[in-house]
This record gives C-alpha cells, structure tokens and sequence, in this order.
C-alpha cells in the first residue's frame, strides 16, 4: 500500500511573510471600491422601500385571503381542515350553521394570527374547497399594535387577489 | 502675549479639536460609506435635514445625538462605578491628548514672533504619543474590570497583552526612525522629510527606513485596537469584549476615542512616514518662493477638480422618487461649489495682483500645509478603514507570535542596521 504525500501549502516564505497575499486581497476590495465610487448604479441593492422587488414569482406565498362563490359570499365551509394542518397553530375557526340554502355550514369566526403564522401554506394545500389562498401578493404586512395583526374573517374576505401584470 | 499670538495659538487648538474630535464623526462615516462600497452595497446614505444628505454624512450626527439622550444604564453587577464611569473618559482623554502634538504645518513666523503649529507648543514630540497611546489601554482595561462581567474581563486581558506585546516592537521600530532623523521633534522630522533623496526623491520616511514604516503601521494598527487586531473587541468571541456592559455616552466616549486613536495613529504614520504636512518635491522653502506660482496653479486646480466632482455629483448624488426633498440637494451644493471658486479665484486674482508680503506668503504656505496634512491624514484614514474591511482577525496565538517572534526580531535587526550605517556613513 503506498503512501500518498499530500503536499502543504502555505510553507513557502512568500506564503510566511502575509504580505503579498493581503496586498492582492486589498486590491481585490479597492477595485470594489472604485468601481462602486465611481457609478453607483454598480451597486446591485435596492433602495428597499421605493424600490420594490420584481423577481418574485407568483406563487410566492403572502398574506392569506378567503375566497368567495360567484354570489359573492365565502366559499369556506368551516371544516377544520385548514387549523388542524396549520403547524404554527394560528387559525382559529367557529361554525355556524348556514341558512341561505347554498350550503350547510360556514365560519362565524375566522382569524388568522398573523405573527404566529409561519407562511408555510400547508392550510392552503389542506382546504378541500379551495376557499384559502394566499396570492394577495402582500408580503409585508405592517401594524401598529399586536391586535392588528390578527385578521379577521371580514379582513381576509376584503383581500383580492394579486393583479398578474402581463 | 499680543494678539497675534492669541489669535494663532486659538486657531492651533481649534485645528486640533477639528482634526481630533471633528473628525470622529467623517471617520464613522468613511467607514460605514467604505465598507458599503467594499461590500457592494450602499452604506448610510438616508439620513438628511431638509434634503440635505452630504452623502450619508448627516448619519453620524444623527447616531451621536441618538447615544447622547439614550439612557444611561449601569447593570447591577457593577460595584465599582465610579471607575466604571472613569474608563471611558481615560480612553477618551488620552486618545485625545495624543493628538496634540502633531504638527499641522511648519514653524509659523509672523513679524518676529515664531509659533509652533500644534495643539500644545511641546517638544516631546514622539515620546509624548507614545506615553499617550500606552495611557488608553488603562482606559480599556479598567473599564473590563469594573463591568464585572467575564467577557469584559477576557477582552480587557486580551487588550492589555496585545498592547503590551505591541508596544515592544512599536517602540523598537521607532528607535531605528529617531536614529535616522536625529531629533524626537516631530517638526524636525518633518522638515527632514523635505530634503530630496539623490536629488529627485523625497527622503520621506516610507522610503529612509521602509522596513521601520512596515513595523510601525502593523503594530500601530494594533495600538489602535482595529482589524486585523482587534480581538479586544472580538464581537463574534466575546459579544463586545471591554465595552460590553457600556451604553448611551459612556460607550459614546469608548466609540469616539477608539476613532480618535485611530486619526491620532494616522496622523503619527503621516508625520513620521508620509512627509507629514510637506508635498512631495515642494519644501515650505520651496512654496515661500514660489507662492505666486502656487496660487496661479490652484486657479486653474480647483476650478478643474470642481468640476470632475459636480460632474460626479451629478451622476450619483440622486434618490429614486424624482420629486424627493433629496434631490434637491445637488443643485444646492452646485451653487455653494460656484460660489466657493469663484471666491477662491477673486481672492487669489487679488492677492497675485497686489501681492500679500512675506507675512502673507507665510500663512497662505502655512495654509497650503494644514490642507495638505489634512488630505494625508484622511487618506491614511482610509487605509485603516481598508484593511480593517479587508482582513479577518487575527487569533490570539497567531497575534502574540506575529508581536514576539517576528516583529520585534526585526525591529532590533532594523535599529542594528540603522545604527550601523549612520555609523560609517555619518549620515
């Protein structure tokens, strides 16, 4: 069996002395830095706020929203499948019969915890009726206290769903 | 005392306080704005008062404000206050003292009267720093011991070896330099500085003694506690070594002296290396006959400069929102730029014109050095911000290796040879 020398490498006296390997790393950020200088449209980061991003992909997941029939009214049939899938444990949902004919069942609460929620769209793969989604397109969602951030049956029904710009 | 010599001895301290302390906040600011470009990323650049952003630097101001009126907390832990308190203020006050003696410009002479031009007119010129610059770790490692916190204790004890080591070889390497020079003086270094080496180089000490300048920038790097060295800090160590326990203006005054020391360092290395407040080839002997020329030659510079940098200014100097507050600012600054040249250009036109007598010539030359020493001192600034956003940390063994084993062997060869040939050659 025979031996394999593995060659070491930063025993040379170039390599010892440091110098020449921080004079070219140095002249790797100042080449950086002239070029940043000189045109600042080099630079590849957004002016976040005023500047939106554009590379997110449409099913990119953002706030949720409750779908609705074609007359208007929710599509969701309050039935648990959506809160019992939801790993984060942040919907919570109360039924009430539903009178209108359309269908037998549907929620009187429906509330989405949004801090506690960690957008991992399982509640949307769960919901039979498709009657959860979360296309909103809305990804930062900001509030002035934590009860904002609860969104409410009402709230989640008001969401449409992103506009595909062509 | 009449009052020219108060009104030069005021203007001293005013340019040292600027050149010290002033230049805490423009020191955030380059390396905030330096290691945002570096990384390719912006820096601060939001930050302004009625569109007003000078380039990100109104941030620093805006940062100093912010640890002003933060609130000044004290862990319970701490049962020294008192020196808890005295830390900062010993880091502050010495890093600040050290810069007092760096001289702006040459030997002033108004009528008969010769003034010194640094903060305090003293001669100790070198030893002053280096007492100085061993002062502040006091500072660092009194305020890791009464924090009463094992981090602060670690990084304070990292600090006072480091310095220790580094101290060793600073001092060395600066033995072989005075040998060279003959006079701890900083003046006299200066003006020795002025010759021409062989009579076309400058004899600045970069080229006299460049194994010295190597030694002296490391290790001063060391003495400034900055990147590569800067282990007393160590944040991804030791959360925030020393100054972990400090807030509001406590940890302000440790901010600041550390920048402070930073210039100071800088402004030594330009004294001692960088032919301190002369241009290359042109000696105050040099500008005092020649200053006609010098004044016809900024006439044509300083309109050529401003305008590549309105041109620059122009291009980059412009935020998205075309109806922002902030993009007003360029054409603001166009006019302030307009009217600064415009009377630069009458008051030198002026001066060509009736001429400005030798009391004249020998403060628009001493003038002329003060920019001068002001544009090394920012540069070699920017050598400390670039390497610190260039070089990872050393560790610890590797630092006390570096310090001991190659250093110091080196600057004792150096002090050797130094020695030895201004032995035989009677330099």
């Amino acid at each position: 069996m025979g031996l394999k020398i593995v060659k070491r490498e930063g025993k040379s006296f170039k390599d010892r002395i440091y110098l020449p390997a921080i004079l070219s790393g140095m002249m790797i950020t100042l080449g950086h830095f002239l070029r940043n200088l000189r045109d600042t449209s080099n630079i590849k980061t957004m002016n976040y706020p005023e500047e939106q991003p554009q590379d997110i992909t449409a099913r990119y997941r953002g706030v949720h929203r409750l779908t609705k029939r074609e007359d208007e009214s929710v599509r969701c049939v309050a039935c648990f499948m959506c809160a019992t899938a939801c790993p984060a444990e942040c919907i919570f949902i109360e039924a009430e019969e539903r009178n209108d004919g359309v269908d037998e069942k549907m929620p009187k609460v429906f509330t989405i915890d949004l801090l506690e929620c960690v957008f991992c769209g399982a509640c949307v793969e769960a919901c039979p009726c498709d009657a959860i989604r979360m296309d909103t397109g809305i990804f930062t969602f900001v509030a002035q206290k934590r009860e904002d951030f609860l969104l409410t049956k009402d709230k989640l029904l008001s969401f449409e769903a992103k506009k595909e710009d062509a | 005392m009449n009052s020219i010599s108060v009104t030069v001895v005021i203007i001293n301290i005013i340019l040292a306080v600027l050149f010290s302390l002033g230049a805490a906040p423009i020191l955030v600011w380059i390396e905030r704005r330096v290691a945002g470009f570096i990384q390719d990323r912006m820096g601060p650049n939001r930050c302004h008062i009625k569109g007003i952003r000078l380039g990100g630097i109104i941030q620093s101001f805006a940062d100093m404000l912010k640890l002003v009126f933060k609130e000044d907390f004290e862990a319970n832990g701490i049962k020294q206050s008192f020196f808890f308190s005295l830390a900062p203020v010993i880091v502050f006050c010495s890093a600040f003292l050290t810069f007092m003696v760096m001289p702006f410009a040459d030997d002033l002479k108004i009528g008969e009267q010769v003034f010194r031009m640094q903060g305090l007119p003293i001669d100790l010129g070198v030893l002053w720093f280096l007492a100085f610059a061993g002062l502040s770790v006091y500072g660092i490692m009194l305020g890791g011991w009464a924090s009463n916190n094992k981090y602060s204790l670690l990084g304070s004890m990292r600090a006072g070896a480091q310095v220790i080591s580094y101290e060793a070889a600073m001092g060395l390497s600066l033995v072989s330099v005075l040998i060279t020079y003959g006079s701890i003086h900083l003046v006299d270094i200066v003006n020795f500085q002025g010759q021409l080496l062989f009579g076309f180089i400058p004899a600045w000490g970069i080229v006299v003694q460049p194994l010295a300048a190597l030694i002296f920038i490391i290790t001063a790097f060391a003495e400034a506690n900055r990147t590569p060295f800067d282990i007393a800090e160590g944040e991804s160590e030791l959360v925030g070594g020393f100054h972990t326990e400090y807030s509001a203006m406590r940890f302000g005054l440790f901010f600041v002296g550390e920048y402070v020391a930073m210039s100071a360092s800088s402004a030594l290395i330009v004294t001692l290396f960088l032919g301190g407040y002369h241009l290359p080839w042109l000696n105050t002997h040099f500008l005092q006959q020649n200053i006609s020329w010098v004044f016809v030659f900024l006439m044509i510079a300083i309109p050529c400069v401003s305008y590549i940098f309105s041109q620059w200014m122009f291009k980059n100097n412009r935020w998205l929102e075309v109806d922002n507050i902030r993009n007003r600012e360029s054409k603001l600054l166009f006019k302030i730029i307009v009217g600064i040249n415009v009377l630069i250009i009458v008051g030198l036109g002026l001066f060509l014109a009736f001429g400005i007598g030798e009391n004249g010539t020998n403060i628009a030359t001493a003038m002329i050095q003060v920019v001068t020493f002001a544009v090394k001192l920012m540069l070699m600034n920017f050598i400390f911000v670039w390497v610190r956003w260039t070089l990872p940390r050393f560790r610890y063994d590797q630092l006390q290796d570096l310090g001991w084993k190659i250093l110091m062997p080196l600057a004792i060869a150096n002090i050797v040879l130094t020695a030895t040939i201004v032995v035989v050659f009677g330099a």
